[in-house]
């Protein structure tokens, strides 16, 4: 089926009636683009991708998690009731939420607030018609066009949207949009190339992990300047904080975004850092995508999106620690 | 401009076949062709990945922090922003005059919009220059746009601070590029002191970057690292700007990093001070 382009802001009105709509929205007033709420005017930013992910939808930058009152003892939950469906959320990041899902909800642990967010997520994709130059998706196993995770699929084809659903969330905003679809859109257009490509096979996290003690990691992470840039726009980076904001002798628990780039991140109790600098702490951060959650899960974390490359003030490239593995071995 | 790259290649390389330097911080080439990263080279072959084009615009003085007490003297590229921030680290106790080579480089004006504010092209303090010093531009109105944000009503500037600080991520890209920022161990790194709260809200974001603001504004050399760092596009230096225009309004002309010798405006001790809480 496909959607025509014109009609696309009434079905994104459609979908409004039933929950929140986030869309991939310009700069707001000198900012960058960002995945937000739509108010049902604004026309979606489809040009690129935006420069934050779409992982905010899931995991906010600050949550609550439970209220208490000193006094009385008394716990309260706070539990969020999202229900939103996402539009124009890239193959890169739809592969970034099934490693989400993967982090937050497996091996014998499932994060009731990730779970709530996620359980009210409706994900519908549109593949990529361009690729940046800093794109490495296709290397990092995403496919540029397709994105199979995803509840509901959608190309550019010109003039209209080819539309196809993968799942039964999918299958329900299909319905939903049922008067504005017409026959069509069975053939995806050819994916973009990306802007380049590194080798990022299955054993590069074995290679890696043998590597720990290299001096490589000295001359990787010198130009880093230990700032938390990269985690913070990576669609991936996961780790969180738990802190309290107490008012009177009530308060609340929260947890917020945290990063491995942060000399605080890895301080134990009597002030020991097993982590003690930017050289470790990079060294982590690479291990972690590339290699530690691949092990673990049996995906990589790096999906390839970029934006890592594009927003790093000093420039650094996780890519170049793939290219400096290529021919090398686990064992020398 | 290749004439220029080759001359600071043959300037580190000699150093460190001299063995006068350990190692020389520069800029070097990336995937990109219009992007520079920073790269320390320590061997003489290794001078020949020196790259220096309109694309050369991190600004290198930082990094001596990593390195405060080096066996050899460091090499560092100085323009007009290094030397600034070298004096100030200088007069902060935070490197030491006889730990560096400054190679002057005078700037030939890079693509970044931070040198929009650039006054001094040229190193104030270095070693050897390598090549005659550039007029300096005339640079855009200096406090243009403070002037804009105190035109604004107190509403008006709630919503607009309010607003950076919804964005604000608290990757803390801006105190980590700031070659002034220099405390050892940050108040944000410092675990649950109670003054910052780790949360990301409006109100915790503005108390980071007040703190930073007041923490830096009296020592800022406006090489607008802060704002070139900032992923999200934050027009952060107009906070220390503002701290500058008011100091230049109580005192007269004050810029920062002209000299080594000059206390920072906050860092100033006088035993006849008129003000009676003295």
């Amino acid at each position: 089926m496909e959607l025509k382009k014109d009609r696309l802001l009434e079905a994104l009105a459609l979908l409004r009636e039933g929950s929140d709509v986030a869309l991939p929205l310009p700069a707001d007033d000198g900012g960058e683009p960002a995945f937000r709420l739509w108010d049902g005017v604004q026309e979606p930013f489809l040009g690129s991708n935006t420069s934050l992910p779409p992982k905010e939808l899931l995991f906010p930058r600050s949550e609550g998690m439970y209220g208490y009152n000193l006094k009385t003892g008394e716990l309260s939950d706070i539990l969020p009731e999202a229900r939103t469906a996402v539009f124009g959320i890239r193959p890169c990041d739809v592969k970034s939420i099934e490693n989400l899902d993967h982090a937050f909800l497996e091996k014998g642990y499932v994060d009731s607030y990730y779970r709530a967010r996620r359980d009210g997520l409706t994900t519908i994709a549109l593949g990529c018609s361009e690729a940046a130059r800093t794109c490495f998706c296709d290397s990092m196993g995403v496919a540029p066009g397709d994105a199979p995770g995803a509840d509901l699929m959608m190309n550019d084809l010109g003039d209209a949207y080819s539309v196809k659903a993968n799942t039964e969330k999918g299958e329900a905003v299909a319905k939903l949009w049922e008067g504005l679809l017409s026959k069509g859109g069975a053939k995806a257009p050819a994916a973009p190339a990306c802007g380049f490509s590194v080798k990022a096979d299955d054993s590069l996290p074995d290679r890696l992990t043998a590597r720990f003690d290299d001096p490589m990691w000295d001359s990787l992470s010198k130009a880093c300047i230990g700032c938390g840039c990269c985690s913070f726009i990576c669609p991936t980076c996961y780790c969180f904080d738990i802190g309290r904001e107490n008012r009177g002798a009530c308060g609340t628990a929260f947890r917020c975004w945290d990063s491995c780039m942060f000399s605080d991140y890895s301080r134990m109790a009597g002030g020991h850092n097993p982590r003690p600098s930017k050289k470790e702490r990079l060294r982590n951060r690479y291990l972690h995508k590339l290699a530690y959650f691949s092990q673990r899960y049996g995906a990589t974390l790096c999906v390839g999106c970029g934006r890592c490359i594009d927003k790093c003030p000093a420039n650094l490239d996780i890519t170049r620690v793939m290219d400096m593995m290529e021919g090398v071995d686990a064992n020398g | 401009m290749s004439d220029r790259q080759e001359k600071m290649r043959q300037s580190a390389e000699k150093l460190l076949r001299d063995g006068e330097v350990g190692y020389v911080i520069g800029w070097g080439a990336t995937r990109f062709c219009d992007r520079t990263t920073p790269v320390f080279i320590d061997s003489p072959e290794g001078a020949a990945s020196l790259v220096w084009n309109e694309h050369a615009v991190n600004s290198l003085a930082k990094y001596l922090l990593d390195d405060k007490y080096p066996d050899k003297k460091i090499g560092l590229f100085a323009r007009g922003c290094e030397s600034r921030a070298v004096n100030r680290m200088i007069k902060d106790n935070q490197v030491k005059r006889e730990s560096l080579y400054l190679i002057g480089v005078p700037c030939d004006g890079k693509s970044s919009d931070r040198c929009r504010l650039c006054r001094e092209r040229n190193p104030l303090v270095y070693d050897v220059l390598l090549w005659e010093p550039e007029a300096n531009a005339a640079p855009a109105d200096r406090f243009e746009r403070v002037r804009g944000v105190e035109a604004m009503s107190p509403d008006e500037r709630y919503r607009y601070w309010g607003g950076v600080y919804d964005r604000c991520i608290r990757c803390y890209a801006c105190r980590n590029a700031c070659p002034v920022c220099s405390c050892r161990e940050c108040y944000v790194d410092m675990g649950r002191t109670g003054f910052q709260g780790k949360q990301h809200s409006r109100s915790d974001n503005q108390i980071f970057g007040v703190t930073r603001a007041f923490h830096v504004g009296d020592r800022c050399i406006e090489c607008g690292e802060c704002e070139r760092a900032c992923p999200m596009g934050l027009p952060i230096m107009g906070q220390t700007q503002k701290m500058l225009k008011e100091i230049n309004e109580l005192s007269g002309e004050y810029e920062c990093g002209l000299d080594a010798d000059s206390d920072s405006f906050l860092g100033r001790f006088d035993l006849d001070d008129k003000d009676e809480f003295m």
